[in-house]
């Protein structure tokens, strides 16, 4: 059965849309993110409280019952017979041992969580561990080059989410990438300027996939670029970037819930907003917006 | 006379009665075979006159009696399985020691001040991240519900293979984030440890 655009929209006389298929491919953070300052003083507070609350350990016993043996020592009236237990001279004091923990830390060396040289290069996979990053590319639309996410024209005979894999396949650097689900996430419908416009189609609607990035390849390519939310907007049209932030609003991990992406997402709100006709809508979802955005003044 | 009487009685007691009273009374019977009988009559005990019957239900009755006492006796001597006790529940003897309490010096004012509004401002900006949590959510599904209405319009073909659900998507994991990224060509060193979990059977 060869899937065509259905009778449905013939019969009705609505316009015939060619159709597309787009892939929203996503890096997921690999870091995890660094403490807002609220989090940050609520973590030392909850810190300080629990230590408060707690009981010595171990450890901490061993550490007094030391300084007090030393101090004994060092008292002028000392007598090794007067002590409790007979112990070997080499002894090994729990200030030792924490002096040798110390030290091991310290030689150990980690990967810096953020590296600035990497973070600059705007086509490396590796940049921004701590960020979602969306793969954009170079598509020439008409006489522009426009940076859009890969998408590839709908054929026949082939579902749509088979078109984004072959949006995905197609791209300079092989990347693997696991699509969530069958249906698009989103939808950009768009008109041909009316030159343009052929009886078979006004114009194109893109629908958007989801992906998540399995793998991470090590090659880049000067046409691909791996870009955090924010800097987006800088990159994509604003009408575009008003259907496909759409996907922007997607549902974030809480642990990487952090406060650049959730102004991305009041800010998104607000523009959804201010489209929408309903004027019930817009006073409530705005007033909520606005007690969203104004945590960020 | 009293030849006369015992003649009479003879003839109304039946005989076997006549014959029990002379054996009892042995030495008045050997005087005389018609003696007076009337002073040694003895009588049996008074008896009804149904017949003992044999019931066929008896021995399976007296079975059945027998098997619940058996029963009765198991359900005794069943002992209930002990619980496996929860270590977690459990307070070890060693916090309860006295010489573990921490010294705390007095919370001052300012302090303790410090952190119920430290408490308030955090309750308030988890709401917050709650509540941009949830409105991402809807946005989500908004820009679902209009691509596939869209995509309705456009095809219906399309808009039912899209309605399938991907069978290979779950079981879907990942790993999430560390804090600090893998090295590359890391050796970790390997560890020996004893694993001393106390293992109950029931």
């Amino acid at each position: 059965m060869s899937l065509k655009p259905g009778p449905a929209s013939q019969s009705a006389g609505l316009a015939r849309y060619s159709l597309a298929a787009a892939v929203y491919v996503q890096r997921l953070p690999v870091v995890s993110a660094d403490w807002s300052p609220t989090e940050q003083r609520f973590r030392d507070m909850m810190a300080q409280m629990e230590l408060e609350k707690s009981l010595l350990s171990d450890h901490e016993l061993r550490l007094i019952e030391d300084a007090e043996r030393l101090k004994r020592k060092q008292a002028d009236d000392y007598d090794s017979d007067e002590e409790d237990v007979q112990m070997d001279q080499d002894i090994v004091l729990a200030q030792d041992l924490e002096d040798s923990w110390e030290h091991k830390f310290r030689n150990m060396q980690f990967t810096p969580r953020v590296r600035d040289d990497v973070d600059q290069d705007l086509s490396s996979v590796q940049r921004c561990l701590m960020d979602f990053l969306v793969l954009v590319s170079e598509h020439a639309v008409g006489d522009q080059k426009l940076w859009l996410l890969p998408q590839r024209e709908w054929q026949e005979g082939e579902t749509l989410r088979q078109t984004a894999e072959r949006a995905l396949a197609s791209l300079p650097v092989g990347l693997e990438a696991t699509f969530l689900g069958n249906a698009p996430c989103g939808v950009y419908k768009y008109k041909l300027p009316k030159p343009l416009r052929t009886d078979s189609s006004i114009g194109t609607k893109v629908f958007f996939f989801k992906a998540v990035l399995s793998e991470p390849s090590a090659s880049s390519h000067s046409a691909l670029l791996w870009l955090k939310k924010s800097e987006l907007q800088s990159y994509l049209k604003p009408s575009y970037m008003m259907k496909a932030p759409k996907n922007l609003c997607a549902p974030a991990p809480v642990f990487a819930l952090r406060l650049h992406s959730r102004a991305t997402v009041a800010s998104v709100a607000c523009l959804r907003l201010q489209r929408q006709s309903g004027a019930k809508q817009q006073q409530q979802l705005l007033a909520c917006g606005g007690g969203v955005c104004r945590s960020y003044l | 006379m009293s030849l006369a009487l015992s003649h009479c009685i003879s003839r109304i007691l039946p005989q076997w009665v006549v014959q029990r009273s002379l054996l009892m009374d042995g030495r008045h019977a050997a005087k005389s075979g018609l003696y007076i009988q009337a002073m040694t009559l003895r009588t049996t005990a008074a008896l009804r006159a149904e017949p003992k019957k044999k019931k066929k239900v008896d021995p399976r009755r007296e079975l059945m009696v027998k098997e619940r006492m058996r029963k009765k006796l198991k359900k005794l001597e069943k002992v209930p399985p002990e619980f496996i006790p929860i270590e977690d529940f459990m307070t070890p003897a060693k916090c309860l020691d006295e010489e573990r309490t921490r010294f705390v010096p007095a919370i001052s004012f300012e302090e303790s001040e410090r952190r119920a509004l430290l408490l308030k401002e955090w309750s308030r900006y988890k709401q917050e991240q709650h509540m941009a949590e949830m409105k991402a959510l809807e946005c989500a599904l908004e820009a679902q519900r209009e691509a596939l209405e869209e995509l309705r319009l456009s095809s219906e073909e399309l808009y039912d293979e899209a309605l399938k659900p991907d069978l290979s998507l779950l079981p879907f994991s990942r790993e999430g984030p560390v804090y600090t990224p893998a090295k590359d060509k890391y050796e970790a060193p390997e560890g020996k440890y004893n694993d001393t979990t106390r293992v109950y059977t029931q």
